[in-house]
């Protein structure tokens, strides 16, 4: 069985009546890069918080390294370096003296800053106020400042947020060395997939506070389905018509339908799907089927559910 | 303990909070000063002490309280940095308490300096010249008596200003109540009750009735360790979203 570094267990959280986190449950396995996925507002920060120690969900557990967030918060947080949100630092201090702030709370060797501040590689620019700072440089200090204690798990909250492409790339190739280099497991959230996609091993896919997957990269690959894309009209004539065709099996977007999950997919069933539209009295624009990618298949589980019917895998 | 408050030291350096601490020393010098350069102000060694002391307690005190905890608490809600600072694998009341301490400390440091200018403003008066001499002795046991009780009545205070600081993000908050309740301070300072008001019970130490002077010594002083220790409790206690 593999070893879980960071472990949700039917984790709710709740902000008054919204519900931000519902039963979530996800595991990260030693060693992996763990791609937290969501769009905007799923409650990606929300659950990350909640893995600091700085929100105290209603019900559920977390665990890092097996002790309890909320029962050890200190010895569990001991094996973890995070970003959160943003680098927040000093903007008054230097690079290193933000790092030294950190170094002094928790008594680790002086040494430690010089070789963190080489992994970033910002040591040439360590001695200048953070308030001159690039985002892209405040992302790297923030990034050695999680790194000084030798993390065994490091989180980082929308790494590359706010960052310019060439940002973007650094940052992606940085991350994707660090757990040679430090041999950290990595949980890292995003609300694109194209950020982790390339250097994921592991994915969690989060709306809504809920989970629609949490697994490795190619077990999600495996739940890419082909996708049949119809867009006719009226609704009130074409939406019983392909409810009869693939119950429970599609969602729609204005006229706009489409089909995942299990339908029939041969060409002869397509057509007569179009001939019983057509006898319907819909117009149909386009009917086509399509080979859903790992970008498909994350927009169509995290995709707003228009029609009721479960999309989730 | 003592690597946390060295590292919330460090958090102070090139801030504001070190051009809000140098303000009243400098503003109680240059008013004395003048003071006595103009030669239409108190003329006596005794008057002098307790006017600078009454300026402090009843005003600039309460302000500094104001700035500095503001400013203090600023330098996290500001960049957001509450989320790093209590999310590292340390006592979270100890993090509070570091706090608490050093603003404990740069208000003393404050009160200190403040002193120091309410007797260096006259020396520096008496050398312009068209100035009066400034009769009778300076009396340091005096002064210091009134700084450190005007301090640990002011505790209360204190207390209040740096809880609301930490606790609301913007600062609006703390100076709005600090404002208000240097406020009534001045609307009321004659009241009988105003011992039992926090803004007012510096102001009480230089009371003749020396029953009201222990009051509110016993009162800020008790009432500030307790406010401070509810809210370190609190803080250290609430979630941080």
């Amino acid at each position: 069985m593999t070893q879980s570094v960071l472990q949700f267990d039917n984790v709710t959280l709740r902000y008054g009546r919204l519900t931000a986190l519902d039963s979530v449950s996800l595991s990260v396995p030693k060693g992996a890069i763990y791609g937290f996925l969501g769009p905007n507002g799923a409650g990606k920060t929300s659950a990350i918080r909640c893995a600091m120690g700085l929100i105290r969900p209603r019900s559920g557990r977390i665990s890092i390294g097996g002790s309890d967030v909320v029962r050890q918060r200190r010895r569990a947080l001991a094996s973890v370096g995070a970003i959160i949100e943003n680098p927040a630092l000093f903007p008054n201090l230097t690079g290193r003296e933000n790092l030294e702030v950190t170094r002094q709370m928790l008594n680790t060797a002086k040494a430690r800053l010089d070789e963190v501040l080489e992994i970033v590689d910002m040591t040439a620019q360590a001695h200048r106020r953070v308030g001159q700072y690039s985002l892209g440089m405040r992302q790297r200090i923030g990034l050695a400042r999680a790194l000084l204690t030798r993390p065994e798990l490091l989180i980082l909250d929308e790494p590359t947020n706010g960052l310019d492409p060439a940002g973007i790339r650094d940052m992606r190739e940085l991350i994707r060395d660090l757990p040679e280099r430090t041999g950290a497991t990595i949980f890292m959230s995003s609300h694109l997939l194209s950020e982790v996609e390339h250097i994921a091993t592991h994915v969690g896919l989060l709306q809504n506070g809920h989970v629609l997957f949490d697994g490795s990269l190619k077990a999600l690959a495996e739940e890419q389905q082909a996708r049949l894309i119809i867009e006719a009209g009226p609704a009130e004539q074409a939406a019983p018509v392909i409810e009869a065709f693939a119950p429970g099996q599609w969602v729609c977007d204005g006229e706009r339908y489409t089909l995942t999950g299990q339908f029939p997919r041969a060409p002869q069933a397509i057509a007569a799907l179009n001939t019983a539209l057509v006898e319907a009295g819909c117009a149909v624009s386009a009917l086509h089927l399509e080979e859903a990618d790992l970008e498909s298949t994350f927009l169509t589980l995290t995709r707003p559910d228009s029609s009721g019917k479960a999309v989730a895998a | 303990m003592i690597r946390i408050l060295l590292a919330e030291a460090l958090k102070l350096r090139r801030s504001l909070v070190l051009l809000v601490a140098a303000t009243p020393p400098v503003m109680v010098f240059l008013l004395g000063m003048l003071i006595v350069a103009s030669g239409e102000g108190p003329s006596e060694w005794t008057m002098l002490t307790i006017s600078g002391a009454a300026v402090w307690a009843f005003f600039l005190m309460p302000m500094s309280a104001i700035g500095l905890t503001a400013l203090m608490a600023q330098l996290e809600h500001g960049p957001g940095t509450w989320t790093h600072t209590l999310g590292l694998p340390v006592p979270r009341w100890q993090v509070f308490l570091a706090k608490a301490i050093l603003a404990l400390l740069l208000m003393a440091a404050v009160s200190l300096a403040v002193a120091l200018a309410s007797w260096a403003a006259p020396m520096a008066g008496m050398l312009v010249p068209g100035s009066v001499a400034v009769m009778g002795d300076y009396d340091p046991g005096l002064a210091w008596r009134l700084y450190s009780q005007i301090l640990m009545s002011g505790l209360l205070v204190i207390a209040i200003q740096w809880t609301l600081a930490m606790r609301f993000r913007s600062f609006a908050v703390p100076v709005s109540a600090g404002i208000g309740g240097t406020f009534v301070a001045v609307a009321a300072t004659s009241a009988d009750k105003g011992i039992y008001f926090p803004w007012l019970m510096p102001v009480n130490v230089m009371a003749s009735d020396p029953a009201r002077t222990e009051f509110v010594i016993k009162t800020g002083l008790i009432g500030g360790v307790i406010v401070f220790a509810l809210a370190i409790l609190w803080l250290s206690r609430k979630d941080w979203r």
